[in-house]
């Protein structure tokens, strides 16, 4: 039995919606047979107004013993350090979360805005919204850089925009069963086991990538190809199980053909939206990807792309993925 | 006479964070502010952004509504770009639109509405042990199914956008996906799972086509009586217990109503234009006030910022819109007291009034005159609204009326595919244009206005179904339609004000929408803000 509470920041509920995807475990399954004791949801909470309230402070006062505090949605600063853009209980949210996360044993931000501050902390940033412990890639956030909860840890990121449900289920579901040693995070606190592997593996278009095959109109011009050299896919450069543990049971963005956007990356919205930025790979010289895949360079990199070129067999360049 | 006042902060299962403060007298809700507590600015992160910035960005206004943003966003571009949308492109806009809607309504029912119907406050009603046997969260018999089930029409979106919720897969000019064979077999199947499952094993305990056949509030309350399976249905259950303990009875409402309308008829609208997208409409648009009904026109929207948190109190239409937040300190001793701005509409002969979004405008637009062979036309819910009056029950089941009626079209535009056609035309990226795209979320009427100058966005905004029924009053003090609707409840324990609940939650708002869905002429107003907040 795990008690936990679920707070939303400057949230756009994206998460809570993604969780109540998940099967194995549903949410229901989490509840009645995993026994997690959800104290409060702001979308499954019975409580509401006094009775509400009354969990919180509770909580963090310790007079109710708190295992798992999730927070979704960003911590909101402004305006001017008063964190009035976001009123929660009659009183700024920021002081409910600094109060909670000293109080829960395990802190756990789930979805890009509570790990690093994600689109609302895009330029310009209006409400001085920041992630729990990072803001963007820099490690401090709302909590600060040496933050630990009780239990020791530091605030374990869940990322995404929104976060996988699987990601948040077992994560949970870990937590809850006292698996806790066994979660390696990575240097932005995300857990490895998720997150070393890129988003593009296991694409169903990584053989066009190996023979820098691209992709060059949506629509029907994504039954071939690959979508990194035209449309600003970041497969190659982001970490995600996304093509391991598919969405809604069924696929991914880059099977669909969209291209990845980076959303597992404290990075994103990238380039922060600028013009000409959106759905364009970005390039030097006209041709060559100004980002190259994680851990290579210009140089090599286009020393590989003429010899893959020159090794591209015919049917890398007919469609794919016909009906 | 006894007058209390009751602040209720939060009032969870909304959707976002909302207050509630009400005035009783006597045991009944004599009046009612709704307040939107969160601010998050997105329309000044979008100015001067790429013009298809908003793909990204306003899905994630709403991870609810989420493909509701990206549709309307994707028909703004259309519009401004002046694309052309191959026949394909629109079916699977379609398709994924309503698979939303089609999670949200038992999602919204099971996880957020019914569990208010399992209240003490309804233990004396004979049908009160039934109602915690199917509805209690988490353990309840319908809830369980339900709300497991509600994933399965998303599945169905990530077939076509790769993933639900927060994909950006809908494009100026189309879609970017190319399903094969398998996605819409596939999506076949899992579609008549969920029917089979839930929608008529149990919440309609009945065909989809019989239900569809019910033409007045007589014909409902025949259908409740007609079999078994269908007086033991959820539906059925919902009808006869709303009855027994008065939700019939209170959530009035302004009883006036504006649907933007959604989903097009794709051989309508291969070339998007604002002036013809009300004919191109399949569940139509149009404004129904004071028993009268007309066209919908985007010029005659405006939003007044008298109790919102922003710096003035005038009607401006969106396009010229200047949103300029303070200090809610400061604000308060304004007497502003909300986020949400309060959109109006100008309607012909009757001037700027509050106008209710939601299921229940769409089903009472649906019986207006004049449709189409190719629109909706349904006299359903104008029968009951002239017979019975709007309430918290009726707003439910026009909700949960669009089940069946969804489901049917998406089985039709998945038959229409024609898979070795085209899904996508590369549109003219113009340096400069004005769109507008609008749909029906879920919950209501969501429209994106966009200003493209110089290749970047000049202005952006978005006005949501939650903005048209959660804003506050406005400058001439007229109650916005939650306020409205509060007016007039029973409340029956102070402590335990479930009544509140079941009425904001009858219109099934998302706070997370409302307080950030605001223009762009703001980008150089908030030093000037932060200046005051130092004061």
């Amino acid at each position: 039995m795990a008690s936990v509470l679920w707070l939303q920041g400057g949230a756009c509920s994206g998460n809570t919606m993604s969780f109540l995807n998940a099967e194995e475990p549903n949410v229901v399954d989490l509840i009645v047979d995993f026994g997690l004791e959800v104290l409060w949801h702001p979308s499954l909470g019975m409580e509401l107004g006094n009775q509400a309230q009354k969990i919180f402070t509770d909580c963090a006062s310790g007079a109710k013993p708190l295992d798992i505090f999730v927070l979704e949605g960003t911590v909101i600063e402004g305006p001017a350090g008063t964190g009035r853009f976001d009123m929660f209980a009659d009183r700024p949210m920021k002081e409910w979360v600094s109060e909670l996360a000293a109080a829960a044993s395990i802190v756990v931000a789930i979805g890009d805005c509570a790990c690093w501050g994600g689109i609302p902390a895009t330029d310009p940033n209006p409400t001085d919204s920041t992630g729990l412990q990072f803001h963007k890639r820099k490690k401090g956030g709302f909590l600060g850089a040496d933050f630990v909860s009780k239990a020791g840890l530091p605030v374990i990121n869940i990322p995404g925009c929104p976060a996988h449900p699987d990601w948040i289920t077992q994560i949970l579901v870990a937590l809850a069963a006292g698996r806790t040693a066994d979660i390696a995070l990575d240097e932005l606190h995300r857990p490895q086991t998720f997150f070393k592997t890129f988003t593009q593996t296991g694409c169903t278009r990584v053989q066009f990538f190996e023979y820098k095959q691209a992709t060059l109109s949506f629509g029907e011009g994504t039954r071939t190809g690959c979508l990194f050299y035209e449309f600003g896919c970041r497969g190659p450069m982001t970490h995600s199980p996304c093509n391991r543990i598919l969405w809604n049971r069924q696929s991914s963005k880059t099977r669909a053909g969209m291209p990845c956007l980076g959303c597992t990356e404290p990075e994103f919205p990238f380039m922060d939206l600028a013009p000409g930025t959106v759905f364009k790979t970005q390039k030097v010289s006209g041709v060559i990807p100004r980002e190259v895949p994680e851990g290579t360079d210009h140089v090599t990199y286009m020393a590989h792309s003429a010899a893959a070129r020159v090794a591209a067999p015919q049917w890398s360049k007919e469609d794919m993925f016909v009906v | 006479m006894t007058t209390v006042d009751l602040h209720v902060s939060p009032l969870g299962r909304v959707e976002g964070d909302l207050d509630v403060r009400v005035t009783i007298d006597d045991g009944v809700v004599s009046s009612a502010w709704t307040t939107a507590g969160m601010f998050r600015g997105f329309e000044m992160i979008l100015r001067g952004k790429d013009p298809q910035a908003g793909l990204i960005v306003t899905p994630r206004i709403c991870g609810i509504c989420g493909g509701s943003h990206l549709y309307k966003s994707a028909y703004a571009l259309d519009t401004a770009w002046r694309t052309h949308v191959p026949h394909n492109a629109t079916l699977i806009r379609n398709i994924a639109q309503a698979c939303e809607t089609l999670q949200s309504i038992p999602r919204y029912f099971y996880a957020l509405f019914a569990i208010d119907l399992t209240n003490k406050n309804y233990a004396n009603s004979p049908l009160y042990a039934e109602a915690v046997r199917r509805f209690a969260p988490y353990v309840g018999e319908s809830y369980q199914p339900g709300v497991v089930l509600s994933s399965k029409p998303v599945e169905v979106y990530a077939m076509f956008g790769g993933q639900w919720p927060h994909s950006s897969f809908m494009v100026p000019g189309g879609v970017m996906s190319a399903p094969t064979l398998a996605e819409v077999t596939r999506s076949v199947a899992i579609l008549e799972h969920w029917k089979d499952e839930w929608l008529e094993g149990q919440w309609l305990g009945c065909e989809i086509d019989r239900w569809l056949e019910n033409r007045t509030w007589e014909d409902v309350l025949a259908w409740v009586d007609e079999n078994e399976s269908q007086h033991d249905s959820d539906c059925g259950f919902f009808i006869r217990y709303c009855l027994d303990i008065g939700l019939d009875k209170f959530g009035r409402g302004v009883g006036n109503y504006l649907a933007t309308g959604t989903y097009f008829q794709p051989e309508l609208y291969d070339h998007p234009t604002i002036e013809g997208r009300n004919a191109a409409l399949i569940n139509r648009s149009g404004v129904f006030a004071n028993g009268q009904f007309s066209d919908f026109d985007h010029l005659r929207v405006s939003e007044d910022t008298a109790h919102s948190f922003y710096k003035g109190s005038g009607l401006l239409h969106p396009w010229e819109g200047v949103t300029d937040p303070i200090d809610p300190a400061d604000g308060a001793k304004e007497g502003k007291y909300s986020w949400a701005k309060s959109p109006r509409y100008d309607v012909p002969g009757q001037g700027y009034i509050p106008l209710e979004a939601g299921p229940l405008a769409r089903r009472i637009t649906a019986a207006a005159p004049g449709a189409a062979a190719h629109q909706d036309d349904d006299p359903l819910f104008l029968d009951i609204y002239h017979k019975i009056g709007p309430s918290v029950m009726v707003r439910q089941l026009a909700r949960m009326h669009e089940g069946p009626k969804y489901y049917k079209w998406v089985r039709g535009w998945l038959d229409a595919i024609q898979l070795q056609e085209s899904f996508h035309s590369k549109p003219v990226e113009h340096e400069s244009g004005k769109g507008f795209g609008s749909t029906e979320a879920a919950r209501g009427s969501l429209s994106d206005w966009i200003v493209i100058e110089n290749g970047k966005i000049a202005n952006y905004q978005v006005v949501t179904p939650t903005a048209w029924n959660i804003g506050p009053r406005d400058g001439d003090g007229t109650l916005g339609p939650i306020e409205q609707a509060l007016v007039g409840a029973p409340i029956a324990d102070q402590e335990d004000p479930v009544e509140l609940g079941l009425v904001a939650r009858s219109f099934d708002s998302c706070l997370v929408c409302t307080v950030h869905a605001y223009d762009g002429k703001t980008g150089q107003e908030l030093s000037r803000f932060v200046v005051n907040g130092n004061i």
